[in-house]
């Protein structure tokens, strides 16, 4: 019988492993320790500054979720964004991606300009988004102008979050839209030939043929939303001044987070934990979300 | 053979890396030292955030005034842009923190009480003068009698009044509550320019909260739903509510209250010094005057702010840092760092010599103070502050009644407390 370990075969490995080997450094000490480490500390009770030292408190950390008022808010909020935002954003980007490649005339240049939003820095979109936003700013002097009601945008906790939803709709959607596009190029033609001598409409044609051969490339948009929605940060801290507030409305998991581990003493054990859960609800939505969507390719 | 190669390379490779970690920790090695036993010059840096141009020069001009008469130390100043507080945390930490950095009063009990913050009541000699500073101020960095820092220079509120609007409505500049409540009627202009301008946070609104004996924090717990302290702060909500004469920057498009002033949106407004220079250089046009802040219930009362040099105790160089702590904080440093106004001097013999009580603008700041709440309440006061402003804001915003959510957010800060 042959064995399994021959000298050469383990001299086979060891040289893959040595070349791997830089990198596997850099995964271990900047990815897997780092996630081994925040497990770690989700179970202790951490004090880092002046003299580490570190106490086993088993689960304490995660029953204390279930006891906190602001958690449960930034949980809401967080979910509600990304209820509303994934489905908006994937249609826009459908919807952009189908107009584009319906063959109109200067689409070059449209594809350029509804790509413009994803090459800013999300922070300096804020940042713009919170000039336009003010009181006195272009969004409310156009809403009066056509006779709408103007709103308080960044004072009022009522319409904060709605802020920041429209802001990072616009701001991800044309990302999606390319990726969109990309598949739309390659849904034969010969399915819309066929449907045309059936007689189909443009509409019946999207939602017949094109739909439904975007499937996988749906499911991807759509599990790329989640998973960047869920950890919403920046827009937030930054149109908040860090606070999530007015009133909460703007505090998400991710800020909640950020809170504890540097703003209060001693809660970092408390922030991994927090950090867990969102691992989780993430997992779980994006598992959900697979089985619901049927990734197979319809062929 | 092959085998042998094979060892040759791992042996070059493992040789390689460990050379380059070798490398990461070698660092440190040449830069220790102490300022009174070696010729060399010790090198100590100095973390601070930023802050306006004119205010960086004025920095740079004490810093080279120390190292002039201090041959034997070199600062390096490392000014920390943004989040300085997460900053200085995370350098703490990892063993790379500054030997001096500046610290908010604020933020002073909780740093002090993990031990990174040297006592420096050792190195304080006689002609140091403690006792010249301003009592509160120094206070605010003193825990169980140890000293921990000194005052760089502090800044009290005082109420700006636009001189013009308050001609045109013919009145004068209120000195109680109740009469700035009246005047605010008659300066207020439908919804565009107020009366008067409010901040509705925890930092600006301390002393009137505490106006009728109440307290925001009691034995290191949240207490601002008590009763007293929500009948002290009703009266500024309902201002906004009722009479509609206030209102806060952003329901006018304005960034702070400064902001608002300065654009006219508000008559009047209470702010600290550093809005001076601010409204001089950014709206040049605006005349206005300041006073102090009006009475309530007979009773003085403002907010200060201070913020301290502190020494890091994990330093190598406490001698020298010592000494750049002492001249900055000294009568001579403290002379030339508030000589241009940005801050003012915390000692009083500076503010004397420099005579800002008889300054037609900062007189009335330098009068608050005597009376001043300092805005530093124990380690707990940040958490206590994120939760008193995220629910005030519903109360002041007309959601739901004052008493109820303070409630709700005593009762969260308390949760949060207990959880550290």
């Amino acid at each position: 019988m042959k064995r399994k370990y021959s000298p050469a075969r383990l001299r086979d490995a060891g040289q893959g492993y040595l070349f791997m080997s830089p990198a596997l450094f850099v995964l271990l000490l900047f990815v897997i320790g780092p996630i081994l480490y925040a497990i770690f500390l989700s179970f202790n009770d951490v004090q880092l500054l002046g003299g580490t030292s570190y106490k086993f408190v088993a689960f304490e950390n995660f029953a204390k979720i279930l006891d906190d008022t602001r958690a449960k808010i930034a949980l809401w909020n967080t979910f509600k964004y990304v209820v509303i935002v994934v489905p908006c954003q994937t249609i826009l980007a459908l919807i952009l991606a189908a107009t584009l490649n319906a063959g109109l005339k200067g689409e070059k240049l449209f594809r350029i300009i509804y790509f413009l939003p994803t090459l800013t820095s999300s922070a300096v979109l804020t940042l713009i988004f919170m000039w336009m936003y003010n009181q006195n700013g272009l969004i409310n002097n156009l809403l009066s102008m056509i006779g709408l009601p103007t709103y308080n945008w960044m004072g009022d906790p009522a319409v904060a979050l709605n802020a920041i939803m429209i802001m990072n709709i616009w701001s991800t959607a044309p990302f999606f839209m390319v990726i969109y596009l990309a598949a739309l190029q390659d849904v034969p033609d010969s399915l819309y030939e066929a449907a045309e001598l059936d007689g189909a409409g443009p509409i019946k044609k999207f939602w017949y043929i094109t739909v439904p051969n975007l499937r996988p490339v749906t499911s991807f948009v759509v599990i790329m939303g989640i998973i960047g929605t869920f950890q919403l940060f920046d827009q937030s801290y930054i149109f908040s001044g860090g606070s999530g507030g007015p009133n909460n409305s703007t505090l998400t998991v991710v800020l909640l987070i950020y809170q504890y581990a540097f703003k209060n003493f001693g809660t970092m054990g408390y922030a991994a934990a927090l950090a867990f859960a969102l691992a989780l609800v993430i997992l779980v939505a994006t598992l959900l979300q697979r089985k619901f969507s049927k990734e197979e390719s319809l062929y | 053979m092959k085998m042998k190669k094979w060892l040759a390379t791992l042996g070059t490779v493992s040789f390689l890396i460990g050379n380059v970690l070798a490398g990461c920790s070698n660092g440190d090695d040449s830069a220790s030292g102490d300022a009174t036993n070696s010729d060399q010059p010790v090198e100590i840096t100095l973390a601070g955030w930023g802050s306006s141009p004119e205010e960086s020069e004025l920095l740079k001009q004490v810093l080279q005034d120390f190292e002039t008469s201090h041959p034997n130390i070199k600062v390096k100043h490392e000014v920390i842009a943004d989040q300085y507080m997460d900053v200085i945390k995370t350098r703490l930490i990892g063993g790379e923190g500054p030997d001096v950095f500046y610290l908010d009063a604020f933020e002073a009990p909780g740093l002090i009480e993990t031990g990174v913050v040297e006592p420096l009541d050792s190195y304080v000699t006689e002609g140091f003068d403690i006792e010249d500073f301003e009592k509160p101020l120094i206070e605010a960095f003193q825990i169980d009698g140890k000293t921990y820092g000194f005052p760089k220079g502090y800044s009290t509120l005082a109420l700006f009044y636009n001189k013009k609007m308050l001609a045109d409505a013919n009145v004068e500049v209120p000195k109680t509550w109740d009469e700035l409540l009246d005047v605010s009627k008659k300066l207020t202009q439908g919804n565009q320019v107020f009366g008067f301008g409010q901040n509705p946070e925890l930092a600006r609104l301390q002393f009137i909260a505490e106006s009728k004996g109440g307290d925001i924090v009691k034995d290191g717990n949240a207490n601002f739903a008590s009763e007293d302290v929500v009948a002290g702060l009703q009266p500024y909500v309902d201002q906004h509510l009722v009479d509609k004469t206030a209102a806060q920057p952003n329901e006018v498009g304005a960034g702070w209250t400064g902001e608002m002033f300065g654009q006219g949106k508000a008559a009047m407004v209470i702010e600290g010094n550093w809005a001076i220079p601010y409204l001089q250089s950014t709206f040049p046009d605006i005349e206005f005057g300041t006073a102090e802040v009006p009475t309530i219930d007979g009773k003085q009362g403002t907010m200060a702010f201070t913020v301290g040099y502190v020494m890091n105790s994990a330093s190598e160089k406490k001698e020298a840092a010592w000494e750049l702590i002492s001249y900055l904080t000294g009568k001579e440093g403290m002379k030339t760092w508030t000589s241009k106004g940005f801050e003012l001097p915390s000692r009083k013999s500076v503010a004397v010599e420099l005579g800002y009580d008889k300054d037609e603008l900062r007189a009335s700041l330098v009068n608050g103070a005597r009376y001043a709440t300092v805005w530093s309440d124990g380690k707990n006061l940040p958490v206590i502050f994120t939760n008193f402003n995220n629910q005030f804001v519903s109360a002041y915003l007309g959601d739901r009644p004052l008493d109820e959510a303070l409630k709700e957010a005593q009762d969260q800060a308390n949760k949060e407390i207990e959880a550290q």
